[in-house]
């Protein structure tokens, strides 16, 4: 198998960032979710989320090789950077402001993983074709999840407000996932990826329209795209959370 | 190095009835034979054994004891020299895995049900239709439904 090219890795990392950081944030609500079902539900999206970040910085730490995931250069690709030479986009990045915020985010977030991965399926690079069939079917379960309490949600005055005070404050972080990271182009050319992915910009707009019909989302059309190269005002306490129990042995085994 | 010569057909067979004893940690009294994720098992006739196995989900936690349970029970059979336990990236687990025996030690002893259609899912314990109640249990694999009839809350292994 051939080794894949730095603009590859650069793409691969800008993804799994995106997926480590979605993870993470979603972990906030173990054990204090509004009710048992949701506490379980975030437990295993977040689990999810954080098994495909696993599966994306083991290709770039073993140069998409496939061999057996090292786990200690997964820990390094996503724990030991410095804070500049992370690629999330800033949607993963803010903290969260309670619960309606975490459900809306985790609909648009989850929506747009749908479309990201849907573009690797068919990858030149086998570990990444096969991480896909794996993130396909897991996704299935957060879209359809979050699908399903929003339907509840938005029937009443109270957590309809509330649903749409959280997309207005999200949607603008949110078109950012959209944003051209470094090396697309390179992993088009080789293979790795089918599409530009802000090329599913207009399906990702469609669904956000007829999810939310009654919220005026004019403004995703025309995305301000400049959050991948600096972090959230918010990413720093973020990084401090996750690294708070592996901070006190960075060598241990788990 | 080792100049004994094993019959690989004979060690495959018994690597495999090792791989047997293990296990789900999550599901105790089934195999993780029984719930398809072994996919090959391979012997060589210097006595070294290799063991492919597949999650149910790609970030099941109990992968690592798995895979640690599964390498002992091997490395115990006297003719092996070595032993590799591999997760596999493919294929995808799917629930038509689980053979018809764990389906009835999971019923019957934990009360737990598996998914296989779009049809509701039998109570593990009067066979009445049951309803989802969560999509998401205690462990990734696992919806939460209650029974309509004998209102047991039940767990249900699925994939999709």
């Amino acid at each position: 198998m051939t080794s894949m090219t730095p603009g590859t890795a650069e793409f691969l990392l800008a993804f799994a960032d995106d997926e480590h950081l979605m993870g993470q944030q979603h972990t906030e609500w173990i054990g204090i979710a509004p009710f048992l079902e949701e506490d379980m539900a975030f437990a295993s999206i977040a689990q999810d989320e954080l098994s495909h970040a696993a599966l994306l910085y083991a290709i770039v730490a073993d140069n998409g090789q496939g061999g057996p995931p090292d786990d200690r250069a997964i820990d390094t690709l996503a724990f030991d950077r410095s804070a500049a030479d992370y690629r999330s986009a800033q949607i993963v990045e803010v903290a969260c402001t309670g619960w309606a915020h975490a459900l809306v985010r985790h609909w648009l977030y989850d929506t747009a993983e749908e479309l990201r991965w849907s573009l690797v399926d068919g990858s030149s690079l086998e570990p990444l074709r096969d991480a896909a069939a794996h993130a396909a079917r897991e996704e299935r379960f957060h879209v359809r999840h979050a699908d399903g309490l929003i339907d509840v949600l938005a029937h009443t005055p109270d957590s309809a407000d509330r649903l749409a005070d959280a997309v207005n404050a999200l949607l603008p972080l949110a078109t950012g996932l959209f944003e051209p990271v470094a090396g697309e182009a390179e992993a088009i050319e080789a293979g790795v990826t089918s599409a530009p992915f802000d090329t599913m910009l207009p399906e990702w707009t469609d669904r956000v329209r007829a999810r939310f019909p009654e919220i005026d989302i004019g403004a995703i059309a025309a995305p301000a795209y400049a959050g991948r190269a600096q972090r959230h005002g918010d990413f720093a306490a973020l990084m401090a959370r996750m690294n708070e129990v592996r901070g006190i042995d960075p060598t241990a085994v788990w | 190095m080792s100049t004994i010569t094993v019959d690989t057909t004979l060690l495959r067979d018994a690597a495999l009835g090792a791989v047997a004893t293990v296990d789900d940690p999550e599901i105790p009294g089934v195999s993780i034979v029984d719930l398809g994720l072994l996919e090959t098992v391979t012997a060589t006739v210097d006595g070294r054994v290799a063991i492919g196995l597949i999650p149910t989900f790609s970030g099941c936690p109990a992968l690592a004891m798995i895979a640690a349970d599964v390498e002992a029970a091997v490395a115990a059979l006297p003719e092996v020299e070595e032993v590799t336990v591999e997760w596999l990236r493919s294929p995808v687990w799917t629930i038509e895995r689980v053979t018809e025996d764990a389906r009835r030690t999971m019923a019957t002893d934990l009360t737990l049900a598996v998914r296989v259609d779009s049809n509701p899912t039998p109570c593990p314990r009067c066979g009445s239709p049951t309803e989802e109640k969560s999509e998401f249990g205690s462990s990734r694999c696992r919806a939460v439904h209650r029974c309509g009839s004998c209102l047991e809350v039940i767990e249900v292994m699925r994939d999709r």
